[in-house]
């Protein structure tokens, strides 16, 4: 996931992000991981707004209002880029977070107006984590160079979502 | 009595009787052309399925899916229900349905970026909304091109025409303002300054009063039409998206919220809040005004919603990521 970036850090550099115009197809993401574990085993790792040490490419999170409605967070990814985010709705007891992305600059993620709803679903001893986005590509003109095109911007965001989902089960089921 | 006032008693007659026989031509018109009283398709476009997916009211079943290509996203069906025209923003096109047989009839480039549709009640043309030169082109479906353009405020997204088709009312989305048309001239009468970021807009029956859905405020504004005046703003969910009128009622769907609004139009305030699918989108009401049906685009579904209840009642599935951007019901 890490290789994605730096990929698409490198081709995005050359280009403005125009994040003013509304113009291309908006795009969405899914990805999802079952986990040998309760829900609420799971929910206890990724549940705080304020904590994304699960996920190993970010490195730092600087944030304020806890996990109200509005809580803000900044997360400085390990390439040393940074994603800005606020919750939009937080529901403890069905597990489930929805944020956005307020700023971010494309050479770290190709996206705009990007938001996304991280949730977990229990049976037993097993759970299913959801992570799903929707979002614009990076150039938000017609026709955009290939590296900011549409399936850049789908590519991107499923390699975040993996990248974390997959460490996330490995945590978990290691003891947490 | 001399001769020439029995002459002109004699004219009134025949004028008053034709004058009525005139109205009553006008009302037989009226009705002919006015929406149906009932309807029981509704043709919602897939914009990530290059699709569009018909379903069946009655038991919320999917019927059809046609491919459409071009990523569409606005819909209008034509005033006698048999075609329904789509916007394909990726490839520039206005696509027409022919809804009957479920097979494209024709198809043809329209401006830089299409993107909100409306047909007229009567005249037969269809307007469009262009993203990128902020114009609307006047269209003729059947001869398949642009007629006119009007010269609009910046990103014109959702249009609405009057029902008695007098204007045609654009949300200028960049501009933060409607455009208030004069159809017969395709020349813009006035601009009415409403909230942040207006995407849809829906013009009452009565043709007195229209709503718009303010993406970047999160409120719904309400303007009088006839005097292009704003005359209320309500505060609904996160990111609204387009609006639907059914009795003393306006559904209004949150995209980021995954829910319904339920403004009561006499006070101006919601008074319910009804979850749906995630990313509710095109929002539409039956002619009675019994249920609502709106398109989750994250959940690729058309909801149902009873008015009487304000609850979900039903839903279909339909293709990936729909939009159903304007009036879709037949």
């Amino acid at each position: 996931m890490v290789r994605a970036l730096v990929l698409a850090l490198a081709a995005l550099a050359l280009f403005p992000n125009l994040a003013s115009a509304h113009g291309p197809t908006r795009q969405k993401a899914t990805e999802t991981v079952e986990i040998n574990a309760p829900a609420d085993k799971v929910w206890a790792v990724i549940g705080n707004f304020q904590d994304m040490s699960w996920h190993p490419a970010v490195a730092k999170l600087e944030g304020s209002g806890g996990n109200d409605t509005n809580a803000t967070r900044t997360l400085t990814l390990t390439s040393g880029g940074t994603i800005e985010e606020k919750l939009l709705q937080n529901d403890p007891a069905k597990k489930t977070y929805k944020y956005e992305i307020t700023k971010v600059d494309p050479k770290v993620l190709p996206v705009n107006n990007y938001s996304s709803t991280l949730s977990v679903k229990g049976e037993g001893d097993k759970s299913t984590v959801e992570w799903k986005g929707a979002f614009y590509r990076g150039f938000m003109n017609n026709d955009p160079p290939p590296e900011l095109s549409d399936e850049a911007a789908v590519k991107a965001v499923k390699g975040v979502y993996r990248g974390g989902l997959d460490a996330l089960k490995a945590k978990v089921e290691a003891g947490g | 009595m001399p001769a020439g006032h029995r002459h002109e008693g004699a004219y009134r007659r025949l004028m008053l009787s034709s004058m009525a026989a005139m109205l009553a031509s006008i009302a037989v018109c009226v009705s002919a052309t006015s929406e149906p009283a009932t309807v029981t398709e509704a043709f919602v476009t897939n914009q990530t399925g290059d699709s569009l997916t018909v379903v069946s009211l009655a038991d919320m079943k999917p019927v059809a899916e046609i491919a459409i290509g071009g990523k569409p996203a606005g819909i209008a069906m034509s005033a006698d229900g048999k075609f329904a025209y789509l916007t394909s923003p990726e490839s520039k096109e206005l696509v027409v349905v022919d809804a009957g047989v479920r097979q494209v009839a024709n198809r043809f480039k329209v401006g830089e970026a299409p993107l909100g549709i409306a047909a007229h009640p009567t005249n037969g043309r269809v307007y469009v909304a262009d993203w990128f030169t902020h114009k609307i082109s006047v269209v003729d479906p059947a001869a398949g091109k642009v007629v006119a353009e009007i010269a609009v405020g910046d990103s014109p997204s959702g249009l609405a025409v009057t029902p008695d088709g007098k204007l045609l009312l654009s949300a200028d989305r960049d501009s933060d303002a409607v455009s208030i048309i004069d159809v017969a001239k395709n020349v813009r009468t006035a601009t009415v300054s409403v909230g942040k970021r207006p995407f849809g807009i829906t013009i009452d029956a009565a043709g007195m009063r229209a709503y718009t859905a303010n993406v970047a405020s999160d409120d719904v504004s309400i303007i009088d039409v006839a005097s292009g005046k704003l005359i209320g703003t309500v505060p609904v969910g996160h990111r609204p998206y387009a609006v639907a009128l059914a009795g003393q009622h306006a559904y209004v769907t949150n995209q980021y919220a995954s829910t319904l609004s339920v403004i009561d139009i006499g006070s101006l305030k919601v008074v319910q809040t009804i979850p749906v699918g995630d990313h509710p989108e095109g929002i539409a009401v039956d002619p009675a005004g019994a249920n609502v049906y709106v398109a989750c685009w994250f959940d690729n579904v058309l909801m149902r919603i009873d008015t009487a209840k304000m609850a979900v009642t039903g839903e279909a599935a339909v293709g990936d990521g729909p939009r159903a951007f304007g009036l879709f019901l037949r």
